[in-house]
């Protein structure tokens, strides 16, 4: 498939059907350096309340702001697989969390862009059925010398480290968190998250975000969640 | 300065990487698997604590099992060697009852080694009696507890840089032609519990991990 940008992709819309969670991509071109950090979009002129998209429902008494707020992956086995109910590796998160986050689900299915899909369709190899369900590594990674048995382990209490890192449903703390709170917010916990510790900073990037591309989703006739002020 | 001891840097050391080879690496690792970017993304870090960086969190049940995911270290390319570093401490929090945001569970796992050897250590993993360890990239079994650590395919798929486009200039520019993770990989953990030793019931099950590192950051 050529490259092809939201533009076309979105004009193409009738004609497509949704694509599979694997198979048929394409090879795709090697990663490339990137420098941008994570700046505030430039308003377009419109500003826009978002708090319609933390409300709105993507399933039955879950809203938004639930899937966000705390900052875990949510596991339902009364519910079928699938984010944002858990997480399998082959899950399309990222086009499912940009619609639940821009569009109305009133007017539009949480799956309108992984049904384009909007970014790669997959990944580019199959994982597997079984354990470890991780495919196997890619290339030839220089592999340290198997075996041994007498491990020299760390025995220090947790209370020896500090915090780097944590994660729960992908793209909050990577789109979500600006820049200046990346680090309180990965040194924080899910009861932070509760507490309303970052709703503010979540709110205004999603605002931000929103702003910036409200004129993108108007040219498409994508109806979005947020609402004119 | 403290040396935090990698299996990585043990690697480039024993199989004498060329250093063009490692820039083409470094070239490449511009990813938001790398947050925060000013404690592991070497754009924003001179020290980047690359084996620190969780990568993504996965979460997902089979008829008999829960599936637990954590992937980090990466995008890395497949000339690159896993990261084995004994400093960092691990942990995947699992909540199964009352608030949602305590974890009933704290998984921990970390590595160690034996001569040039690496070694991982799970502790606390539901339904086992006591550590769970041996060689890395070999499946560890416990009861009905399978757990395994090494180097995989990064699963994830994403037009990062369509993605960073769009936030830097406020027009969409996602490709699906353009995955920032093909041909990549992670370092990576999966550990498959019995559901009757992780579930309470039918209540929901929280998810999420962390990292920290031994003597504070890089």
């Amino acid at each position: 498939m050529r490259a092809l940008s939201l533009l076309a992709l979105v004009a193409t819309l009738p004609t497509l059907t949704a694509c599979g969670g694997d198979g048929g991509a394409a090879p795709r071109p090697a990663p490339v350096q990137t420098v941008a950090p994570t700046p505030t979009p430039t308003a377009t002129g419109t500003s826009f309340n978002v708090t319609p998209c933390l409300n709105q429902q993507v399933a039955l008494g879950v809203s938004v702001t639930n899937l966000v707020i705390p900052d875990t992956v949510k596991l339902d086995v009364t519910k079928p697989n699938g984010f944002p109910n858990g997480r399998q590796l082959d899950d399309p998160v990222v086009d499912i969390t940009l619609a639940v986050l821009f569009l109305d689900l009133t007017k539009h299915p949480a799956n309108l862009f992984a049904s384009l899909p909007l970014n790669p369709p997959g990944n580019e190899v199959k994982t597997l059925t079984v354990f470890p369900y991780l495919a196997p590594a890619n290339g030839s990674p220089p592999m340290p010398p198997a075996g041994g048995t007498n491990f020299n382990f760390r025995t220090d209490a947790p209370s020896a480290y500090t915090s780097v890192d944590r994660m729960g449903m992908p793209a909050v703390a990577t789109a979500l968190i600006s820049s200046s709170q990346k680090n309180p917010y990965n040194d924080s916990t899910p009861a932070d998250d509760v507490a309303g510790k970052f709703v503010p900073d979540i709110t205004s990037t999603l605002t931000g975000l929103t702003n910036a591309l409200a004129d993108d989703f108007q040219r498409l006739s994508l109806n979005m969640c947020a609402k004119p002020v | 300065m403290r040396v935090s001891r990698t299996w990585a840097t043990l690697g480039g050391a024993l199989f004498a990487l060329p250093l063009a080879l490692v820039s083409a690496d470094y070239a490449t690792r511009a990813a938001d698997h790398l947050d925060p970017p000013t404690r592991t993304d070497k754009d924003f870090d001179p020290t980047p604590d690359v084996p620190a960086d969780i990568a993504d969190v996965f979460a997902w049940y089979t008829p008999t099992s829960i599936v637990l995911c954590v992937t980090f270290a990466g995008p890395q390319p497949g000339n690159m060697p896993p990261f084995y570093d004994r400093d960092v401490l691990y942990t995947i929090n699992v909540s199964n009852a009352g608030q949602r945001t305590d974890p009933e569970f704290q998984i921990r796992f970390k590595f160690g080694f034996d001569g040039q050897s690496p070694g991982v250590r799970f502790e606390g993993v539901p339904g086992s009696t006591g550590p769970i360890q041996g060689p890395v990239q070999t499946v560890l079994q416990q009861g009905g507890i399978k757990a395994i650590a090494g180097v995989f395919d990064d699963p994830f798929f994403f037009d990062l840089l369509g993605f960073r486009e769009t936030r830097s200039t406020g027009t969409l520019a996602i490709r699906n032609t353009r995955d920032f993770f093909d041909k990549q990989n992670d370092t990576s953990v999966v550990i498959e519990i019995p559901r009757s030793a992780i579930l309470n019931g039918t209540n929901p099950l929280d998810v999420w991990a962390t990292t920290a590192r031994f003597g504070g950051n890089l």
